[in-house]
């Protein structure tokens, strides 16, 4: 029961400050919302167990991530000349959830109407390091070793892109 | 626990949609991209707690990695595209490649 009630305000957090966020004018408006939504979604999954996704998501999402948003921001000095001029934004974005509505009011019928809980009991220790990290190190290495090659192509790649040509 | 997770996953899915089709300033669509990504690790997250299986928080890891190389490689093109045009408008950057 306390698990539901928590769960009802994180839910009500994320979906509010998910809506602020795609609908601010101002982008440092927008990351603000993104952070409340990202620390509001790290709780939650804090709330199934999931403890050490719970770390990552702070430090790596509203730690690194939205710190680089906002050092973008601050560091390009956007005014309000430089921002997409939105007159009929509220339009655009009542029109879109119109269109995206109905796929969605599907899906949660689909699974409303469909008995997908399994409901299993997590064996001690689930979720934490020592369990996500054998399952990374012994099913998903190639995986693991994609990524690492991924991350060193982003890296490549910025410097890259921000190089000014001569 | 699991269906509310996953109708959760849904809504944030639904914003996500419409935050990337109807703005035009490029940092929101980049944070609406955020947006789809998280929205599909929770439900990763919640499918692994209910079938008690750490496959799906390992999947949701390698989303999180992917999801900070894609912000390194999104800022970069921020600060060109500005130099470029000083403006986040969406529309102007329709040039793709073509010299100026």
């Amino acid at each position: 029961m306390q698990n539901e009630i928590i769960f009802a305000i994180l839910a009500l957090l994320t979906i509010v400050s998910s809506i602020v966020m795609i609908s601010a004018h101002r982008p440092i408006d927008s990351a603000l919302a993104f952070i409340v939504a990202l620390i509001c979604i790290a709780a939650l999954f804090g709330l199934v167990n999931a403890t050490f996704l719970f770390v990552v998501q702070i430090i790596i999402y509203a730690g690194a991530i939205l710190s680089l948003i906002l050092f973008i921001v601050m560091f390009l000095n956007i005014k309000d000349e430089n921002l997409p001029d939105e007159k009929n934004k509220n339009w655009w974005l009542l029109g879109t959830s119109l269109i995206v509505a109905p796929f969605g009011a599907i899906l949660i019928d689909l699974i409303v109407r469909s008995d997908i809980a399994v409901n299993m009991v997590p064996a001690e220790g689930f979720g934490g390091i020592k369990d996500v990290g054998l399952t990374l190190f012994s099913k998903w290495v190639l995986p693991f070793e994609l990524v690492s090659i991924l991350l060193l192509v982003a890296l490549v790649g910025a410097v890259t892109l921000a190089k000014r040509d001569n | 626990m699991l269906q509310e997770y996953m109708i959760l996953s849904i809504i944030l899915f639904c914003i996500g949609v419409v935050g990337l089709i109807s703005r035009r300033n490029i940092i929101v669509i980049y944070m609406s991209i955020e947006l789809l990504l998280n929205a599909v690790n929770l439900s990763l997250v919640a499918i692994s707690a209910d079938l008690a299986d750490t496959s799906g928080q390992v999947i949701s890891l390698i989303i999180i990695a992917i999801a900070a190389s894609e912000a390194a490689l999104f800022m970069s093109l921020f600060v060109v595209l500005f130099r470029n045009k000083s403006s986040l408008d969406a529309d102007l950057f329709d040039m793709l490649g073509s010299k100026k």
